[in-house]
């Protein structure tokens, strides 16, 4: 398990005295990353904002009873990792086609010429896209990994495996993708589009 | 897969790319002040005795019942049992 950032000590214990400046903090932080997490495992925005409030919601009636070695990032993906799959659970969701994560693509960020701009948007697009066709447990564990920068220590914890399990997932997951990315011609740009 | 592995691969970096998303800043504002809200009610509140008594019912009571008429049944069976096939 990775060491535990002093601030994060200071931070749990604030949190446990019900510190609304905290909590603000850690909200301000992991907001946008949890929601991401949700949206891109869930494909649904309804969806992802429901589990998203309910994941806080418990952060704030566990604040009192926190570890104080608890490790707020770690805590609130396995929180949100539960929901979704208990989400998955009840109402046996079915898989759904790409097009309806393309639809939820937001106005494009700046890029340094309209040329980059819409090139990378292309990419990006083609990323998600192959991203969600993949399975929810290959989904989560690139996503965990390779977008929220969890340690495939701290990801397997998150999602209750080994971490050797983890990394042999994560392999083929990263296999998975490559290959659909693969069956469009996205990966060659892709790897010049980051590369510049 | 060790973090510099991870960051040299292109398939990796495509994922670590993708851009951040956020829910909208009126929801995100609501759900802050309801998580404000929360935070400043004293943790005793939260347990009512609504929810004493439903962890009561779920925990003891139900299961003592349900043993209570399981081993009825079951006495019941060998009695009339042993009222047809008895000596």
């Amino acid at each position: 398990m990775t060491p535990m950032d002093p601030d994060d000590w200071q931070l749990v214990a604030r949190l446990r005295a019900s510190d609304t400046d905290a909590f603000d903090e850690v909200y301000d932080t992991y907001r946008p990353k949890v929601f991401g997490f949700l949206l891109r495992m869930s494909r649904s925005r309804t969806v992802a904002e429901d589990l998203l409030d309910e994941a806080w919601l418990r952060l704030v009636k566990h604040a009192s009873s926190l570890r104080p070695d608890t490790r707020i990032g770690p805590w609130l993906f396995t929180v949100a990792r539960n929901l979704y799959w208990s989400y998955r659970r009840d109402s046996l969701v079915e898989e759904t086609s790409a097009h309806e994560l393309l639809s939820l693509w937001p106005s494009p960020a700046s890029w340094p010429s309209p040329f980059d701009m819409a090139a990378a948007g292309e990419l990006e697009r083609r990323v998600e896209s192959a991203l969600s066709t993949l399975s929810p447990q290959y989904r989560e564990v690139l996503l965990l990994v390779a977008h929220e920068g969890l340690t495939p220590t701290d990801a397997a914890a998150v999602c209750g495996i080994a971490p050797d399990a983890l990394r042999q997932r994560l392999s083929r997951a990263r296999a998975a993708l490559s290959l659909k990315l693969d069956e469009t011609p996205a990966i060659a740009t892709l790897k010049k589009g980051y590369a510049t | 897969m060790t973090v510099d592995e991870r960051e040299k691969d292109d398939v990796f970096d495509a994922v670590a790319n993708l851009r951040t998303r956020d829910v909208s800043r009126r929801r995100a504002d609501r759900l802050r002040n309801r998580c404000h809200a929360l935070l400043q009610t004293k943790p005793e509140e939260h347990v009512t005795l609504g929810a004493m008594s439903d962890a009561l019912l779920r925990r003891v009571i139900g299961p003592v019942l349900g043993g209570a008429w399981c081993l009825a049944y079951l006495v019941e069976i060998i009695r009339r049992a042993a009222a047809i096939h008895g000596p």
